[in-house]
């Protein structure tokens, strides 16, 4: 029984990691970034590339990744995302070509295989990344086989969400975030910078993937159409969490992965799937703001 | 600013016979059976233009699952045609079984399509292949309706209708590849007979099969377009500027976005028959949802609110793609391309490169036109009244 | 229960999470009236036109119309059964343009499969060519509506409601943003349905208010104060106490 918990958290946690990013920026700025998995794709690539020419283990990967993918949402912001503040349905359309630019990105290796000039771990190849010895050995616990690279999965999320909350909730610029959050003009009629403040949260959110991408590389091959089956999961976790709440967030990937692991279990992997799919068709259907919303944009 | 929409009947006459009339005479000048079955497949992405152009244009509704009613049509027809296909009768039985079923039987169970798996039986009445099109049209029109009629009645719009399709489309793209024993699966339906109609056999190189795949699709623009001219077409546009204000004037707007999302999967359940008979196969990556947004890219491209321009985007799109495929890096390139144009079509031209043409065309007829006219008075539209 | 009144409001009550934004409303408005709706803001006005039209369920009460109990049924029934409603921001149809806009609005055959024709009717047609000549909108019929000026979208506004052919005709504050001369153009057609429309009014400018006034209602926090001629309304304690620091209704 506790196994299947354990796995059940295991997927919440990953589902939960990819989530964060997103659920910010959902519910900072009422974005739906569909680029979110290509910004995870980059964080795991960099962790690759730093492995390769840098390397780099992977924890010092991690704050490289988050670097990167933040400075790429920066980019995306600023080009692409601020032409459309207010309109959803354009953002997830833009994005999704942005998410397409990356991932051919990728496979031309930057436009330098036109070229014969050719990136070591880049290209359509699967890449991997090697994780420390220590994490790969099994380990038994109060009667338990407890896998390590998962449990610090969980660990790494867990601490991720607590850090996320402490910055909501606990900076100045959390405070600025959830201002605008709730009427960006009186927020910039308090002399909230909104532009910036927004600028900065999309960036944040972004780093978050870039990480997940980083742990995501340690156990997924790598490769340059890994990110778009995770952005599906993610921002069906965001939706049916409801705008703009952490709560919401942390507790659709809780209910979405124990409901994964559970059918998994009890049948196959991908009925599990198709199973959380209806579950959240139906959830939107009954309550589409998602299930922890408040009023905000 | 440019004043009055431009939406002259006559315009599109000559526009939309144009077009028919090129892909009617195409194949005096393509000689190549490779590259005239390559066309029609792409006329089958034309027509999958059309169903979102009607969905997302004109009934403001953005279904990112269109590939649910294109695959589910495929998956019919498919169904059928694998049952008439030689590798199907060949099984040691009177009545055909399709291979991958005997693959995947338990030892000991009877070779007879009834009975040799728990679920086979609902093959069975795919034996006439009459029934696999019928299905290929009424399947789809059923679950559009059930799913239409639960989000519409339930008042869930914008985005969260977009986000019901997506999950839907991939809901039963894992259902498909789960039910193994029933669809095969991972693989699809390979190894399909062809369609016999008559006891004329359509082998998808032949010109006759490149026909009916055309002709399909200009009755399928004629008509669609004939629907969007009618008064319920206007007051279908009119839900989706301002619902409210429509359902004030008294109209039932959940029974206007429930029709029109029926009729747009039912096209594509009929492109996806199509797809099949050209490319004798049907497979559940045609539930991708990556195919499905790429519908949607095809359509914003070509223009959203424009039948015609929607399926000739997807027609040249896939066209100027395939050209490109003497290197993989090319088309690669070309993808990306399209990623980029995408994007600036969202940011700045909403009505695609029809909208484009329209302007032009607009300035032309303008300058034609001796400059003592109204400025505000386009085409006439005395020809719809 | 008089048929002949077109609007017969018993007791509507709405509740939203314990404020009681409509609390115990009740009036009777005559077939032809047109009754003006005042008070001050927050008073509950424009949530009892929504709950008359259907876009808020009441809590309480009853509306009927001609007799007729339309409590809480689908906007679009109640449409049918003959309310229209202009908005304080004009709710048209802003992507097509004027005409389009006006035949929309006479359509008189609501569902999809009986609307699967081109064209229009010979009535729906007199039908347009009366609103366009009343509204005075014809030099600008193929224009997209969204690029009309606000004083034209207003005036769009009641010439689709005019096609609609409702009995009853809701206006929250039609004049909202006009200038003077779009003002008293405003007052000539609200004048020109009196008689063959009933008209229920939500307003804040009081010259045009005696433009058109006939029976006055004010309202204050959701219940009604007082109700009778301008002059009675005017000298009313209650509703001077209502308006308070602003010495009355100016």
């Amino acid at each position: 029984m506790a196994d299947i918990l354990f796995i059940g958290l295991s997927l919440s946690s990953i589902l939960l990691l990819i989530a964060l990013g997103l659920s910010i920026t959902y519910g900072a700025m009422g974005v739906i970034n569909m680029a979110h998995g290509e910004l995870v794709m980059i964080g795991a690539y960099t962790a690759v590339l730093a492995g390769i020419y840098l390397n780099l283990n992977l924890f010092l990967s991690l704050p490289l990744a988050f670097a990167t993918s933040a400075a790429l949402g920066l980019l995306i912001e600023r080009l692409v995302i601020r032409r459309l503040y207010g309109r959803i349905i354009d953002t997830l359309l833009a994005t999704w070509g942005v998410a397409i630019l990356l991932q051919q990105a990728i496979r031309l290796e930057f436009g330098l295989s036109f070229f014969d000039i050719h990136i070591q771990g880049l290209g359509t190849g699967l890449q991997n990344i090697s994780v420390p010895a220590f994490l790969t050995q099994p380990f038994d616990f109060a009667g338990m086989t407890i896998q390590p690279y998962r449990s610090f999965i969980i660990l790494v999320t867990l601490l991720l969400t607590l850090l996320t909350w402490f910055l909501f909730y606990r900076t100045r610029i959390g405070m600025q975030v959830r201002a605008i959050m709730r009427n960006p003009q009186i927020a910039a009629a308090c002399g909230i910078d909104v532009r910036r403040v927004s600028a900065l949260t999309f960036a944040y959110g972004s780093g978050l993937a870039g990480v997940a991408g980083v742990l995501l590389a340690g156990f997924k091959t790598v490769q340059p159409d890994m990110g778009t089956s995770v952005v599906v999961d993610g921002f069906l976790v965001v939706v049916v969490g409801g705008v703009g709440s952490l709560i919401g967030t942390i507790f659709a990937s809780l209910l979405l992965g124990q409901i994964n692991g559970i059918i998994a279990v009890l049948s196959n992997d991908i009925l599990a799937r198709a199973v959380v799919f209806g579950v959240v068709i139906v959830l939107i259907m009954w309550r589409p703001k998602g299930l922890f919303s408040f009023r905000g944009r | 600013m440019q004043s009055g929409r431009f939406d002259s009947v006559g315009v599109d006459v000559v526009a939309y016979g144009a077009f028919i009339l090129a892909i009617l005479l195409l194949p005096l000048f393509l000689d190549d059976p490779f590259w005239l079955n390559r066309i029609a497949k792409y006329l089958v992405y034309g027509m999958l233009g059309v169903a979102i152009a009607l969905s997302w244009g004109y009934a403001g509704i953005l279904n990112l699952g269109q590939g649910l009613f294109f695959g589910m049509g495929a998956y019919m027809v498919a169904m059928s045609l694998k049952l008439q296909s030689s590798t199907s009768l060949q099984q040691g039985s009177d009545s055909p079984v399709p291979d991958f079923m005997l693959w995947n039987a338990q030892p000991g169970a009877p070779t007879e399509l009834c009975c040799i798996s728990p679920s086979s039986f609902l093959w069975l009445p795919f034996q006439a292949q009459w029934f696999g099109a019928v299905m290929a049209l009424v399947v789809p029109v059923v679950i559009a309706l059930a799913l239409s009629s639960a989000i519409f009645r339930l008042r869930v719009s914008g985005v969260y209708v977009a986000i019901i399709t997506l999950a839907s489309v991939l809901l039963v793209r894992l259902l498909i590849v789960d039910a193994q024993p029933l669809t095969n699966g991972f693989n699809g339906l390979t190894d399909l007979g062809w369609l016999t109609v008559a006891g004329f056999e359509f082998d998808p190189y032949l010109t006759q099969t490149y026909y009916i795949v055309a002709v399909s699709l200009s009755l399928v623009l004629v008509l669609t377009r004939v629907l969007v001219g009618t008064r319920a077409g206007l007051i279908l546009q009119s839900t989706r500027d301002d619902p409210n204000r429509a359902r004030y004037l008294g109209f039932d707007v959940a029974a206007y976005q429930i029709f029109f999302f029926t009729v747009s999967a039912g096209i594509a359940g009929f492109a996806g028959m199509l797809y099949v008979i050209a490319a004798e196969f049907a497979s559940p990556s045609f539930m991708d949802l990556a195919f499905s947004i790429t519908m949607v890219v095809w359509a914003a491209v070509g223009g959203r609110s424009s039948l015609l321009g929607a399926c000739i985007g997807a027609i040249l799109i896939n066209t100027i793609e395939a050209t490109a495929s003497e290197s993989e890096m090319f088309q690669e390139a070309w993808r990306a391309i399209i990623g980029l144009i995408f994007i600036l079509v969202v940011l700045f031209l909403p009505r695609g490169l029809a909208g484009v043409g329209q302007d032009l065309t607009a300035r032309l007829i303008g300058m034609a036109r001796r400059p003592s006219a109204a400025p505000d008075r386009q085409a006439s539209r005395d020809a719809a009244e | 229960m008089s048929t002949n009144n077109a609007l017969t409001i018993d007791g509507l009550t709405v509740n939203f999470d314990g404020f009681k934004a409509v609390d115990g409303f009740s009036t009777v408005i005559e077939d032809g009236e047109l009754r003006v709706v005042l008070g001050p803001n927050g008073a509950g006005k424009t949530t009892m036109m929504d709950l008359i039209s259907g876009k808020t369920k009441a809590s309480a009460g009853s509306v009927r119309l001609y007799g007729r109990d339309i409590t809480s049924r689908a906007e679009h029934k109640i449409a049918r059964a003959g309310i229209g409603r202009k908005f304080q921001i004009p709710s048209i149809f802003r992507d097509l343009t004027v005409r389009e806009n006006f035949e929309v609005a006479v359509t008189r055959t609501p569902g999809v499969l009986s609307n699967l024709r081109m064209g229009l009717r010979a009535s729906e047609r007199k039908q347009v060519q009366h609103i366009v000549d009343l509204t005075q909108l014809g030099d600008v019929l193929e224009k997209r509506a969204g690029d009309l000026s606000h004083g034209q979208m207003q005036w769009l506004e009641l010439g689709m409601l005019i096609g609609q052919e409702s009995r009853v005709i809701l206006l929250d504050e039609p004049t909202a943003g006009m200038t003077q001369a779009e003002t008293l153009k405003t007052s000539r057609i609200i004048n020109a349905l009196k008689g063959s429309h009933t008209l229920l009014v939500v307003e804040h400018d009081m010259a045009f208010v005696r433009e058109i006034a006939e029976k006055i209602t004010v309202m204050h926090l959701g219940k009604m104060l007082a109700e009778g001629k301008i002059e009675q309304i005017e000298k009313d304690p209650a509703v001077q106490d209502a308006y308070l620091g602003s010495g009355g209704i100016h």
